[in-house]
């Protein structure tokens, strides 16, 4: 009993790194930005698609590919940012919205148009690979994840709080005139900010790779999961929403494990409605952290 | 002004007797099913969200376990909306922008969940067949097409006149008010929070007429065709391509999206998945970029610089 409780806590974790790169793009798009970008999930799934091309064409490993997702979505989403986000971006919400769906619908289709609904898989030679202690058993691949993962996530917070540039985007999102005021420019510190989000969705598609199947439809699961981290976690907030994403990893697990094998959104889901009806702030509080 | 009101109703006229005669001018049933569509999207787009489900789900039980017409179905599904919003305008109007948002697409895929999730309410995840009784129209089963776009042309004219009621209604003008700056209408006495509900209501119980016709239209339901997120999608593009919180846009953009549709799958044929989306896609970029309220929007330009061009000659004869 006990080994099947830790066996899924450490299921639920090593999914919720992935779950946390693509939440923290999101809080980041929201926080300095401040729009929620519907299309977030398309982007994994871009990366993923990706990662599978060059294996299959190039046979390049899924974490060499990251060198090349990254870079690619990082660019994509700094155009992104100036081409199309910028026209809208007012007092007014409702075009935000459309235009994140829009870009979303788009991408999804088209890459069923491109990429066809077939499941495409990347197999290497630690994707069976697993550590076993005691009666636990943990895949190298997943884990693999979960550490770059981390990493990618401190990384940002490193980046966020200590250098010049990360220091402009925290102040564009706490009072977008005063920094202006400062001689901040908004428009270059968005795009990278939208930038460096759509990188860290394109991270997440590589890592996932080698254990899980690329289809047009697959950024779906995770961009909803992705949205109810940034609620509980405080939409803005990027501590907030790499905890909040741990959490849910967990407890959608638990849900699989104890409820039934279609409840673990079920359970995810139970736990977003009781936190907008009790503390629609969240359980972050605060801003930008 | 009393001109422009002529014309406007004498436009209406015509565009009404059209709108009945057209059965009786198109014999092809390929070509009314498109208008069936045309019209039942633009009912949906009148008053889109996610109640369609709950409407379709209640006549159909009744219709099934029951034996009860859709026709009072339609009313009693209408009324399960409506209570089902309930809670979720609870939860979900107290909160503004992005969460709001957010709570309503999660709500939306919870609920639909949860009815996947219970097999033994309503046939689960496989759905049922409506049986054909061949013509019946006390049970809304009618042989020919022309009977089915009647129907849906009723349903868009109550739709239609249900919005029209509200649009010149002290309701109206708070739902302006709040669309415009909602602290600042709060602050002069209205209760906002309330009056989005009472709409979403209202809007629940339209949807879920169209939802009891689309089941008795395509003779079966299951979840995913009840609370399909493609209807959703398609009713939100009308509305926004159209233009939103005007009273023709969904209907002028269910004709341009719908038409599009068409032309294209006689184009290209239906084997190539994902274009139809791809192209809506585009077209909703398009507007979303240039002209942001919508076709209505590019319509009531057009009247007001003809009205302003009109102004200056119909003062020279004054004088």
């Amino acid at each position: 009993m006990l080994e099947t409780v830790v066996q899924a806590v450490i299921n639920g974790l090593l999914i919720g790194g992935i779950y946390a790169l693509v939440s923290i793009g999101v809080t980041l798009i929201f926080g300095v930005v401040k729009i929620v970008n519907f299309a977030q999930g398309e982007f994994v799934m871009l990366g993923m698609y990706i990662t599978f091309f060059l294996f299959t064409y190039f046979g390049i490993d899924p974490l060499l590919s990251l060198f090349v997702s990254m870079p690619v979505l990082f660019v994509a989403g700094a155009l992104i940012q100036h081409f199309l986000i910028r026209r809208v971006l007012g007092p007014n919400d409702m075009p935000q919205i459309f235009l994140t769906f829009a870009l979303s619908l788009l991408l999804l289709n088209l890459s069923l148009l491109l990429f066809t609904a077939n499941y495409r898989t990347v197999h290497t030679f630690y994707s069976d690979e697993a550590i076993h202690i005691g009666g636990i058993y943990i895949p190298v691949a997943k884990l693999i994840a979960f550490v770059v993962a981390m990493a990618l996530s401190g990384a940002l917070w490193v980046l966020l709080h200590t250098t010049d540039l990360g220091k402009a985007m925290r102040a564009a999102a706490q009072n977008r005139d005063v920094a202006t005021l400062m001689g901040i420019n908004p428009n270059r510190v968005f795009a990278v900010a939208f930038g460096a989000a759509l990188a860290l969705a394109g991270a997440a598609g590589s890592l996932l790779m080698p254990f899980y199947s690329a289809y047009p439809f697959v950024g779906q699961v995770f961009v909803l999961m992705a949205f109810v981290a940034v609620v509980l976690g405080t939409l803005g907030n990027v501590v907030g929403a790499l905890v909040a994403s741990l959490m849910m990893g967990v407890a959608e697990s638990l849900g699989i494990q104890f409820v039934g094998a279609d409840s673990g959104l079920i359970v995810v889901f139970a736990m977003l409605l009781l936190t907008l009806a009790f503390k629609p702030t969240g359980l972050g509080g605060g801003r930008m952290r | 002004m009393a001109e422009t009101n002529k014309w406007t109703w004498l436009a209406l006229a015509v565009l009404v007797a059209a709108l009945l005669m057209l059965p009786q001018v198109v014999k092809n049933a390929f070509a009314l099913d498109i208008f069936i569509r045309i019209l039942l999207f633009s009912f949906i787009g009148v008053a889109w969200n996610l109640m369609g489900g709950y409407g379709a789900y209640t006549s159909t039980i009744m219709q099934i376990d029951f034996n009860i017409s859709p026709w009072i179905g339609m009313i009693a599904g209408g009324v399960v909306a409506m209570l089902a919003s309930l809670p979720i305008g609870w939860l979900c109007f107290r909160l503004r922008g992005p969460y709001f948002t957010i709570a309503t697409i999660a709500t939306a895929q919870a609920l639909m969940l949860i009815f996947l999730k219970f097999r033994d309410l309503a046939w689960g995840a496989e759905g049922t067949t409506i049986p054909n009784l061949g013509s019946s129209p006390l049970m809304m089963q009618f042989e020919t097409k022309a009977s089915y776009y009647y129907v849906v042309l009723g349903l868009l004219a109550i739709g239609l006149a249900i919005t029209y009621r509200i649009e010149k209604s002290w309701m109206g003008y708070y739902l302006v008010a709040i669309g415009e700056d909602e602290d600042a209408a709060e602050a002069i006495g209205v209760n906002a929070p309330r009056i989005k509900r009472d709409i979403y209501m209202i809007s629940a119980f339209l949807t879920a007429l169209a939802g009891t016709f689309y089941v008795q239209y395509i003779y079966f339901i299951d979840p995913a065709t009840a609370f399909n997120f493609n209807i959703s999608i398609e009713a939100a593009l009308v509305s926004i391509v159209g233009g939103i919180g005007t009273l023709w846009g969904p209907v002028i953009g269910t004709v341009l999206l719908e038409t599009t549709s068409a032309l294209l799958q006689s184009w290209l044929g239906s084997t190539t998945g994902g274009i139809q989306l791809t192209v809506y896609a585009l077209i909703l970029m398009a507007i979303i970029l240039w002209r942001p309220t919508g076709l209505m929007g590019m319509v009531n330009e057009v009247l007001q610089r003809r009205a302003q061009q009109r102004k200056p000659t119909q003062a020279r004869t004054v004088l």
